[in-house]
């Protein structure tokens, strides 16, 4: 038999950089490697391109000083790291395309500093930003991080406007900075098309991971830390044939699931439709809040026009936001009436919602189709999108409009998917609209960024990230791109290591991939699957990943076949397009590529890898162990 | 022994079909990969229910005014329907414990 199915594995990340980082500590054990020459190695995570690890050693042990220098002064970023007389340091918010200089000092004795330079080629993100309006008082060392939602990576933006981290591999979803400095954000291993990933790192911005939490059946959307460090994260309801509509209490120390929050228990699909619902979307949560006041979760769900509050030990409604027009009765005492004299809108397809500590509720409303009756759907041009803050009184069930950023903004701030807003202090926040688009004539796109961008060449996207502090706009970011959150914090945590050495963690499971559980009557080929199907496999230590070519409507599953078991996969050719595409990241450009991705979790031995293609099997030629 | 209920559409008694007990209808195209796999599965369920269940195939293509009545938006769907009245509906291929407990809801 001819073989001729591409076959690679994949190492983990976190494998790959244990590796990296021994071999760089090998380097540095058997160099002098002093402060005036130090060993600098260059991305050595793999994962920021503008990024660094400074390692030397000094005779006395001291604490030790670094400034990355900025094109400006105000640009600089700096961090002293504790005392010590073997120094691995991580070097963060380099430019792209440049002779960066960083200078290195014994704490307090500067008069001893030594300058080195790091010359870094041009990286991706790098010309993306269009402007950035704010000051360095305002902006002071922090960084305006950007989650991708197209095929644009994460980057972070200084107050200048110039890309001082850039990722290269996609990760996506929320970030979210800990408490230990570390940041949590979704992992680039998709698990499940369109872009439900394996899970959630924490990690460092220079790049290097220490925990992988994996999420079963894919994580999405967001993720909270729980005041014991446990953590909500946000995953699918596979075996109902649903998605988006379940979330997973995840134990901090073992990555293991402690509980499964099931939406429909609480909210009854098809209860109430906006404009982008499917039968399989019908929740499509994109946002996940924890209130310590009231112990209770806020859920977003963009299909619904709601955000829903349950407790957190119970799980029974709370409350629901939403316009009530068309929810059946029984939830009507769930939800309030308007009140107050200033203008009052209601959220459709919000994203992002969040409880301050007043106790009132901020969301982005997408405002997207603008209402819950079809008949009154407003146009892509006619829209606008917003960052909202409502404040809530639970015994009257009456709500109020108390600000809004980004109604009188029209179409030019609409963003018909994603987006965020954040909370800093009271009249402090930050609206983000990372979702913009128009077509080539300057009309709002009726389409999402991702599809609009792959239909149409003469689209272009926008992201629009704005701070406001009591109305006055502070900064206002502007991305040619799509970007699905905005984030505002310093690279340097000042709380946190920056870098802890050791090979990082996988934790938890990924679950098990449902299987079809119905065979197709199909004869064996005896033949390997025809190269017109470009067919490869790329394997991992916990999953591995078919990608084939089919032609729509061709009947297509995957079989695993060892001596003790077959397992069926469905391989759908279907192309129907999502109502919803909060990250395009992983969109292919040809419709008829398929991509599998089976966990193996379950797996006992070794598996043939066969595919059955309308009524014929084929072999692979591949093997795939547990 | 049991009674194979699938049928395909014959237009003139669909009403009549739907009037009475449960009726479980499957909007697929000719076109359309998962809904040939739904067509195993629901065969599977059929040999085993009998006739606790009417299954009635609706082709996508040929019955737009059928598709814009029951407003369905792609294939396959599959709409469970109990003496006339739609109970409950499901977009896309669905596991068999899916569209089992779908029947025996309606049941």
């Amino acid at each position: 038999m001819k073989k001729n199915i591409g076959y690679e594995f994949k190492e983990h990340l976190v494998h790959k950089q244990a590796k990296a980082e021994a071999a760089m500590l090998k380097e540095f054990s058997q160099g002098q490697y002093t402060m005036e020459a130090p060993l600098i190695k260059y991305n050595p995570y793999f994962v920021n391109d503008l990024a660094a690890v400074m390692l030397f050693r000094t005779e006395e042990e001291v604490a030790i000083t670094i400034r990355v220098l900025g094109k400006t002064k105000e640009a600089d970023f700096y961090h002293t790291f504790p005392k010590g007389k073997e120094h691995i340091i991580p070097i963060v918010g380099l430019y792209s395309d440049y002779e960066n200089k960083i200078e290195v000092y014994p704490y307090q004795k500067y008069n001893q500093k030594v300058v080195h330079t790091i010359k870094t080629p041009e990286v991706a993100g790098a010309k993306l930003v269009e402007s950035m309006d704010t000051t360095p008082e305002h902006m002071q060392d922090n960084v305006i991080f950007l989650c991708p939602a197209v095929n644009d990576l994460a980057i972070a933006v200084d107050y200048a406007g110039d890309v001082r981290l850039n990722f290269t591999v996609p990760m996506v979803w929320d970030v979210k900075r800990m408490p230990n400095g570390n940041i949590l954000i979704g992992s680039e291993r998709l698990m499940k098309m369109p872009y439900f990933v394996s899970g959630i790192y924490e990690m460092s911005p220079v790049g290097k991971i220490y925990k992988e939490y994996r999420v079963p059946r894919g994580y999405h959307h967001d993720q909270i830390t729980l005041p014991n460090g446990d953590i909500v994260a946000l995953n699918c309801d596979l075996e109902n044939g649903t998605v988006e509509d379940q979330a997973v209490v995840i134990d901090k120390d073992t990555g293991h699931v402690k509980r499964t929050i099931t939406f429909s228990n609480f909210i009854k699909p098809g209860s109430q439709k906006s404009g982008s619902w499917s039968d399989e979307d019908w929740f499509h949560c994109n946002a996940v809040w924890y209130d310590v006041n009231t112990n209770s979760l806020t859920f977003s769900g963009r299909h619904i026009n709601a955000m829903v509050n349950i407790d957190f030990d119970t799980e029974k409604l709370n409350w629901i936001i939403s316009d009530p027009e068309g929810w059946p009765e029984e939830y009507l005492p769930y939800m309030f009436k308007p009140i107050g004299e200033g203008d009052f809108d209601w959220q459709y397809e919000q994203h992002s919602n969040l409880i301050t500590p007043l106790g009132d509720v901020m969301c982005f409303d997408n405002h997207h189709f603008g209402a819950q009756n079809p008949d009154k759907y407003l146009a892509a041009n006619d829209s606008f999108s917003r960052g909202v803050k409502y404040r809530i009184d639970t015994d009257k069930m009456e709500i109020e409009q108390l600000w809004q950023y980004g109604k009188e903004r029209g179409k030019d701030f609409f963003s018909p998917y994603i987006c965020n807003v954040l909370y800093y202090n009271e009249g402090h926040y930050l609206t983000h609209s990372g979702g913009v688009a128009f077509d080539g004539e300057g009309n709002a796109s009726e389409e999402l960024g991702p599809f609009a961008q792959i239909d149409d060449p003469s689209v272009t996207l926008e992201s629009i990230t704005v701070e406001t502090i009591n109305d006055e706009e502070v900064l206002e970011l502007k991305v040619n791109s799509n970007y699905y959150r905005a984030n505002k914090f310093t690279l340097y945590s000042k709380d946190g290591n920056n870098l802890t050495l050791g090979t990082g963690q996988l934790l938890g499971s990924l679950g098990e991939t449902p299987q079809m559980d119905y065979d197709i009557p199909a004869e064996d080929s005896g033949e390997i699957l025809p190269d017109k199907h470009e067919a490869r496999i790329t394997d991992e230590v916990d999953m591995f990943t078919f990608e084939s070519k089919f032609e729509k409507g061709q009947l297509v599953m995957l079989l695993l076949e060892s001596d003790k078991e077959t397992r069926r996969y469905f391989i759908s050719t279907s192309k129907g397009k999502r109502g919803a595409m909060c990250t395009g990241t992983f969109l292919p450009d040809d419709d008829r590529d398929t991509r599998t991705v089976i966990s193996k979790e379950g797996f006992d031995g070794d598996y043939q890898v066969k595919v059955i293609v309308d009524d014929k099997k084929y072999d692979t030629g591949i093997t795939i162990r547990a | 022994m049991v009674i194979n209920m699938i049928k395909e559409l014959v237009k003139e008694e669909f009403n009549n079909d739907l009037a009475k007990g449960a009726v479980l209808v499957d909007f697929y195209s000719k076109t359309c990969g998962p809904c040939k796999m739904l067509a195993f599965i629901l065969k599977d369920i059929d040999s085993k229910l009998g006739d606790k269940v009417k299954i009635i195939k609706v082709d996508f293509e040929e019955n737009p005014d059928l598709i814009e009545k029951y407003n369905v938006e792609g294939y396959p769907t599959l709409i469970m329907f109990k003496d006339g009245k739609e109970v409950s509906r499901k977009s896309g291929l669905q596991q068999k414990p899916v569209i089992s407990k779908m029947i025996e809801e309606a049941i």
